[in-house]
């Protein structure tokens, strides 16, 4: 308003100096050129001040044209043909003028608000990538509620049901803006009754969990689509600080968890050192004492046994850490088979009966998992069977099964699921001294190599295991 | 006789290893720091080296490279990890052999004597031999237990570079470099194949191989 009063007052005046200079310079400058003078008070208010003003310095410019320069002079009348010309020429000077310079003006505001907006976006975003993940978003939330009012982020999982805030409609309008990633409420096409904005934090194809909701600006105002785009845009940059803070919590999680595995394979790995070293001096010892000494022998299998033990609880702890990771290659399974058998003791009045065929498809495990469970479920057949033990492979299908079975009492068929558990001994076998462990980690080894170990009853009335493992490809020499 | 150094920081298993040592006349040398191990090398007259890879003033690994860098005595690794890929970096790094705490002493003796023939592997002329195997180099022709085998070149050679270690492990990578070429350190299988139809030519139960041993993740020796 104040700016298009000055524009008149400027009109008026400029189109008065003009009148004055040129009654002035009249003699000099001859009429057509005075009258072309008037045209800059025209130009000038048209441009400055759009049509209104324009218009008005045209028809004052035209009346002091005529007034003051147009014979007869000092009156209003108009003589002829000429003089209507030249105030239509004003007027036209200053219809298309403004019209003009409207345009102009109208696109500089444009440019100046959009430049004003990506400057809004560029300091949230400088705000948003400034701070620590965490607090970040509640800073870049409180940077948007002093500019643009209330703003709130709802979670799927958490919506404000008992908050007065929200009306039903709200609620609606916002689970509308959840499910289907439309902006929704007032302002919006999508119950526009409402008193809150929803804005979703990612885009359509891409739900997030949750809304950003913005209230209805206060004194009735209603928030225009251009407003609502740029918010739209302002809560993607919010969206986005989400994302790398949930990043960021993820990384911290998978740090803390890589720290505590670290610390307990370190722990497990002293552990080990630290028992196997007087280990071996016990072993040592009595294997030197053990050469015609039944009690020493003894003393000799239980310290090896012991020595098992060890490397079943640290087996134990792997699979109970979840730090298992398979080095899987292509294996033959008489090496594995072979190196099981050559690394127990056979106690003495036991057979091992073998039966590995030499053309068996290669299988594919890691090597040493595939002989730790091997060692397990031999040791544990040795440990049961009453005379024989019997190794049976064979290819069925696309699988190479190993069966592993004694002549010992057998296990109740009730019992069978029980046995892959931890520390689970039947009953009647506290003999055997087993560690409680071997055949939980035959089956947690199995199941991290991708093979299957199942137990029934062997021909013989004892127990059978059987081990299926994926054959190889076959490579070429 | 040989004079073997043993390192290990724990009093019990040196004293333990010089019992073990002399039942085969073997002189121990004990000492239990990595700083001593090296002045004692430097010192000389080592024919041999026991060592714990767990010592407290320096890493195990990078005391091999230390020794080898000085002597050519071979090493064996005495450790209490179970870990593979620790073996197989201790003999990369130019370990001759390993045992695994607790180790058996008959065992430990044998990779002992193993080691201490290596270089003065029983080569005469163009003759190679281990145990039953006997290889003639020049004909290219292999025996065991006096019935000739015919090979093929990868099997032959296989079996040669198996029967030049002596007893000595080989990782699955020493064996596929010095057989099929730098390329195929990691095709394990071509090894498994080889190995396999080697068996069925040398061992006598091939199902139950006596002479070509494997041991789990780390390679393959000559029982």
């Amino acid at each position: 308003m104040q700016r298009s009063a000055t524009s008149y007052v400027f009109a008026l005046a400029g189109v008065a100096v003009v009148a004055w200079l040129s009654s002035l310079a009249l003699p000099l400058l001859g009429l057509a050129s005075s009258a072309l003078l008037f045209l800059l008070p025209v130009l000038y208010a048209a441009a400055r001040g759009g049509i209104g003003p324009g218009l008005f310095a045209a028809l004052a410019a035209a009346t002091a044209y005529n007034f003051f320069l147009l014979p007869p002079r000092y009156t209003f009348r108009i003589h002829g043909l000429e003089n209507l010309v030249s105030v239509f020429v004003l007027v036209a000077v200053a219809v298309v003028t403004s019209r003009l310079a409207t345009r102009l003006m109208i696109r500089e505001a444009e440019a100046l608000e959009r430049a004003r907006l990506s400057d809004e976006a560029a300091e949230l975003s400088a705000i948003l990538a400034g701070h620590p993940a965490q607090t970040a978003c509640a800073k870049g939330i409180d940077w948007i509620a002093t500019r643009y009012g209330d703003l709130r982020l709802l979670a799927e999982a958490a919506m404000p049901t008992g908050d007065a805030a929200f009306s039903s409609l709200d609620l609606a309008a916002a689970a509308w803006a959840l499910h289907n990633g439309d902006m929704t409420g007032h302002g919006t096409e999508v119950m526009p009754a409402a008193d809150w904005t929803f804005f979703p934090l990612a885009p359509k194809n891409r739900k997030d969990g949750h809304v950003a909701a913005l209230a209805r600006p206060n004194g009735g105002r209603r928030r225009d689509a251009a407003e609502l785009g740029h918010l739209s845009q302002l809560c993607f940059l919010l969206g986005q600080c989400r994302d790398r803070e949930a990043l960021e919590a993820e990384r911290r999680e998978r740090e803390r968890l890589e720290e505590a595995d670290h610390l307990r394979r370190t722990f497990l790995a002293s552990l080990a050192h630290d028992f196997r070293t007087p280990l071996t001096v016990i072993t040592g010892r009595l294997a030197l004492l053990a050469e015609g000494n039944p009690d020493a022998q003894d003393a000799l299998a239980a310290a090896k046994r012991l020595d098992r033990m060890m490397t079943d609880l640290v087996g134990a702890a792997r699979i109970e850490a979840g730090s298992l990771a398979p080095a899987m290659e292509n294996l033959d399974l008489i090496d594995v088979v072979a190196e099981a058998v050559g690394g127990l003791t056979v106690p003495q009045g036991l057979f091992v009966q073998r039966s590995v065929p030499a053309n068996l498809p290669f299988v594919t495990g890691d090597p040493v998992l595939l002989h730790h469970i091997m060692t397990n479920l031999i040791d544990n057949a040795m440990r049961h069977a009453a005379t024989t033990v019997t190794l049976d492979a064979r290819q069925e299908g696309e699988k190479a099964v190993f069966r592993v079975s004694d002549d010992g009492p057998g296990v109740p068929e009730a019992e069978r699921n029980r046995i892959f558990e931890r520390f689970v001994r039947l009953e009647g076998s506290d003999r055997t001294s087993g560690s409680g462990l071997g055949l939980a980690i035959v089956k947690g080894f199995a199941d991290a190599m991708g093979m299957t170990v199942s137990v029934d009853a062997a021909p013989s009335g004892g127990t059978r295991f059987t081990l299926a493992m994926p054959i190889a490809i076959e490579g070429c020499a | 006789m040989s004079r073997i150094l043993c390192i290990d920081d724990e009093l019990a298993i040196l004293r333990l290893l010089d019992v073990v040592l002399k039942h085969d006349g073997h002189e121990a040398v004990a000492v239990t720091t990595g700083r001593a191990a090296m002045d004692a090398v430097a010192k000389g007259g080592i024919d041999a080296v026991l060592l714990d890879l767990g010592l407290p003033d320096r890493d195990g690994l990078e005391l091999i490279s230390a020794i080898r860098g000085v002597s050519q005595a071979p090493i064996i690794v005495v450790s209490a990890r179970g870990d593979v890929t620790e073996k197989v970096a201790a003999l990369d790094l130019g370990a001759a052999d390993f045992v695994t705490k607790p180790f058996d002493g008959d065992e430990l003796r044998a990779r002992l004597r193993a080691a201490l023939r290596r270089g003065t592997a029983a080569t005469a002329g163009a003759e190679l031999c281990y145990g039953p195997i006997r290889m003639l180099l020049d004909r290219h022709e292999a025996e065991v237990a006096g019935r000739s085998v015919s090979l093929t070149p990868k099997e032959y050679s296989v079996l040669q570079v198996l029967v030049e270690a002596g007893g000595r492990v080989l990782t699955h990578a020493a064996l596929l470099e010095r057989v099929w070429g730098k390329a195929h350190r990691s095709d394990v299988e071509y090894l498994r194949v080889a190995v396999r139809a080697l068996r069925l030519k040398i061992e006598a139960d091939p199902s139950q191989p006596a002479l070509i041993r494997n041991e789990p993740g780390i390679g393959y020796r000559l029982a």
